[in-house]
Parts: C-alpha cells; structure tokens; sequence
C-alpha cells in the first residue's frame, strides 16, 4: 500500500469518526461532549499532568509486556527439550487464555493493594503471555523440515538448532505477536490502573468520571487512543517489517 | 573401492511407491551423475544416502564423511553469507580464527570471497547456490551430495558453476542428481538414469563410452 493511499484512509477514518462523534454530542450533549470542546480540554491540560501520567501508562504496558513475553520465550525454550513441558505448556496456554481480565486485576488488585503499580503489570503480563505462546508455537510448527534436516547434518546440537534455527526463524511470528501483544497491554494496564489508584491514563479515566466530567473522560481516552497509534506507527510497524525483511 | 553402496533401497509415502529396489555403487573420488526426471524421487533417494530418511527396504552403506546442498540451498536469511558457511564448524566448535581462516579459503575457490558481508537474500540465484556449496564443502567432506545445482540458474551463472564443480573431479566422491542430461554429461564420469516415478534403475553408463550425439539419440527413444 503507498503512503498516499496510506493518508487517505486516514483522512476517510478521522473525519468520519469525528462527523459520527459531532452528531452523537449533538444527540446527548450531557454526558458525550462535543470533539472541539475534548481537543480545547485535552491541550489545556497541563502538559505534565499528560506526561506523567502516559509514562505510568507506558511503563505499566512496557513492563508487563516485557514479563509476559520473556516468560513465553522461556516456555517456549524449555518446551524444546521436553515432550511432556510440551503438552503441558500448550494446555496452560488454552487455561490462561480462558482466565478474564477482570479474574486477574481483582486477583491482584487484592493482594498488592490498590496502591501499587504491580497489578496493572501482571495483568498485562497474563494477557500477553498467550499471544506470545500461540504465535511461538504457530512459528515451531511452521519451521522447515528440511533445514532441521540440513542443520542436523552440519552437526548442530539440540540447543544450537533452537538458537541458530528455531528462534530467529520464529522472528517475524515474534515481531507480529509483539505488535498484538503491546496493542492489548496499552489496553489491559489502563483497565487495571482503573481499579488501583497508582496513576496512569486508566486511573485519570475513572477518576474524571467520578468527578462527573465526561469531558475529561473522553479527553483522556483520545489521548489513549493517539499514543497507541504513534506507539504501533513508530515502534511495532517499523519493527514488525524489520523481523520480515528478507520477505520483502 | 566404493564410497557409497546403494542397495535395493525402497521408499514408499503413504502407499506411494517412491523409490522401487535402487541399487548402485559409488567409487571413491568418482563424479557420478542420477539422472531422472521430476517428482521421479531424486531428492528422496538422496535424503536416503545422506541418512535423514529410513528406507522402508534395502540399505545404503556410506564410507565417509557427507556434506549436502540442498535443491532450495537453505540458506538462513538472518545470517550473513559467510555465516552460513561457517555454520557446521560452528556447530563442530571450530575456534572463531580457523573458522574464518577456512571460510575465506573456501569463498576465494568458488570466487564469492566479495559477498559474505551480504545476506543471502541479496544476492543472485548463482551466488547463493555457490554459497550452499562452500557450506558443505568447508567441512572437508568426503563425499558431496548436490541436488539439482544447475537447476534455475542463468546460463552464465550455469556456466561459471560447472566450472567450479570441474575444480572438484577427482578430488571428491560426488553425487550429483539432476533432471537435466546435458547439464551433467561433461561433468560426471558416469550416469546413473532413472524411470519415471517409482524411480528404478534403468540404465547406468560411463559418460566416455556413448557420444552425446548417440545419448541425445538414445535419449529421443
Ligand atoms: N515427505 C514426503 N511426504 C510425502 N510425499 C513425498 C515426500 N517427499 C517426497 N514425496 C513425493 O515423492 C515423489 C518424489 O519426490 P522427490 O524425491 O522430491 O522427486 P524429485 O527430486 O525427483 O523431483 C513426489 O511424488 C513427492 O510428492
Ligand atoms: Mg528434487
């Protein structure tokens, strides 16, 4: 797709959200104010209480992906070496998959306190973990019979195979898995932050919604949906075509 | 006395009768040529011989050292040309020093010393199945297997490739298989033909007893 091409969807999809956002302020200007006013809001809004409160956000978001993605790396490593871990890991992918997202913040929610940043981190871990897990063993399963053969004949050990072959073939798998897989922590840790009081896009959500102001609401909630474009336009795009190159 | 011995082998997939009682032998440092045309189980058969695939019936007796290129080349696009080659000493935990040593050597024979620094991904058709080849041959193998090398090339690159392969007569037991008459009769001292699909022996000659003229004859029916 060319960039010009790229724009005018943008274009076609910004406009009409706007028109269909303009349109429903007027229907029910109580509680969905209209777009010029959230923008006015958003801007005026000292720019450090934005800041501050996007780097809880993304270093919330960061970390849980980060933790949700080492721990379905390592699974994946050991499940290499051993049938039964194999089976196993697949059925504790399927079991997580099914736990809510609401399980898991209430769950930790109560055993670190409403205070601490760590539940939001989990959370985003746990929801990561299985995309992380299903697209590792989409990619082993997709590695090329013939080149295990080949690497076998060139005397490659168990673990050089998993080095050398497996993991980077399952690099684009990874890069895609890692595009998803940040997209949801952005969207799960506010969920979390909502229920905790450590700060953060979600908390500042909440908290306007408790003082009665949809315009702060809906302020803080454009500027989650920005950064979450920037972040996939800046970083997973560019790092997902990166993974792909030589299938460019 | 014989590198390889190829006896009786038989290989079915699923019902499909691939490779029917093959039998031949090799001599050492002979250049022998498998001709068959395709899907007739080339590659099978040498999967069979380099050991990754059991045969159903027969059995196959290798003296030596293997080293393959594979009709794909395989090589790792996230690894740079000279790290592929250099991968099976590696993997044999050759010290990083011998191994460059070796893979420059190798690279200045088949004359791509100027593209290791590249991926294999930029490079052309003739210069990543040179590359396949260093792979294997830097391993210092006693026998090379080559499935199809000449296959997709470009005349020139076909030419410039047949040429390096002529530097190894002699020196190498080689196996080559091909679907190609032509490409292979300069080359191998002697032919092994196969039928179509399920592959059986139909003719073994020496490439110096039949002129092409009379093969091409031969070949016409
Ligand atoms: N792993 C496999 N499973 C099932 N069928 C196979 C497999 N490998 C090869 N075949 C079949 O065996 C036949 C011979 O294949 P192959 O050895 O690749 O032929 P060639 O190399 O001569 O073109 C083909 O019909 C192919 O479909
Ligand atoms: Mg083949």
């Amino acid at each position: 797709m060319s960039a010009i091409e790229d724009l005018r969807g943008w274009a076609v999809v910004i406009s009409l959200s706007f028109i269909g956002w303009e349109a429903l302020s007027l229907w029910n200007p109580r509680f969905i104010p209209d777009p010029a006013g959230v923008v006015i809001y958003l801007l005026s809004t000292d720019p450090r209480e934005l800041l501050g409160n996007m780097a809880i956000t993304i270093s919330n978001s960061t970390q849980g992906f980060f933790l949700g993605s080492l721990l379905g790396i390592g699974l994946i490593c050991l499940s290499y070496f051993s049938d039964l871990l194999r089976s196993s890991i697949r059925v504790l992918n399927t079991v997580v998959q099914s736990i809510s997202v609401l399980v898991w913040t209430i769950i930790f929610v109560m055993v670190f306190g409403v205070l601490s940043f760590i539940p939001s981190v989990l959370v985003t871990a746990m929801v990561v973990l299985p995309v992380v897990l299903s697209n590792l063993i989409t990619s082993m399963e997709a590695v090329d019979e013939k080149l295990l053969d080949l690497t076998f004949l060139l005397g490659a050990s168990r673990k050089d195979e998993l080095v050398d072959v497996i993991l980077p073939s399952s690099l684009p798998y990874l890069a895609s898995a890692a595009r998803v897989g940040y997209g949801l922590a952005l969207r799960i840790s506010v969920v979390a932050e909502a229920f905790g009081s450590s700060g953060g896009i979600g908390f500042m959500i909440v908290h306007c919604y408790n003082l009665m102001d949809p315009k702060g609401v809906f302020a803080w909630s454009l500027f989650l949906v920005v950064l979450m474009i920037f972040v996939d336009k800046l970083v997973f795009k560019p790092l997902e075509r990166y993974a792909m190159r030589w299938k460019l | 006395m014989e590198a390889v011995i190829v006896e009786k082998v038989t290989k079915s997939f699923d019902e499909k009768l691939v490779l029917d009682r093959i039998s031949f032998s090799v001599e050492r440092g002979e250049f022998l040529a498998i001709v068959g045309p395709n899907g007739s189980g080339k590659t099978t058969l040498l999967r069979v011989i380099a050991g990754v695939l059991k045969p159903d019936f027969g059995r196959v007796e290798v003296r030596g050292s293997i080293g393959v290129v594979p009709q794909e080349n395989l090589l790792l696009p996230w690894k740079k040309i000279g790290s592929n080659i250099e991968l099976g000493l590696k993997f044999r935990r050759v010290p990083e020093e011998e191994r460059r040593d070796k893979v420059r050597k190798m690279a200045s024979f088949l004359g791509i010393e100027e593209y290791l620094d590249l991926y294999p991904w930029k490079v052309s058709g003739g210069i990543a199945r040179k590359s396949a080849i260093a792979r294997a041959l830097v391993l210092d193998p006693d026998i090379l297997l080559l499935d199809e090398p000449l296959t997709g090339l470009d005349i020139s690159s076909r030419e410039n490739l047949t040429e390096s392969l002529t530097k190894l007569r002699g020196k190498i037991t080689v196996i080559l298989v091909t679907h190609s008459m032509e490409e292979v009769f300069t080359l191998a001292d002697r032919v092994v033909m196969l039928t179509p699909r399920p592959a059986r022996v139909a003719s073994v000659f020496r490439t110096g007893e039949i002129s092409e003229r009379d093969l091409k004859d031969f070949l016409m029916g």
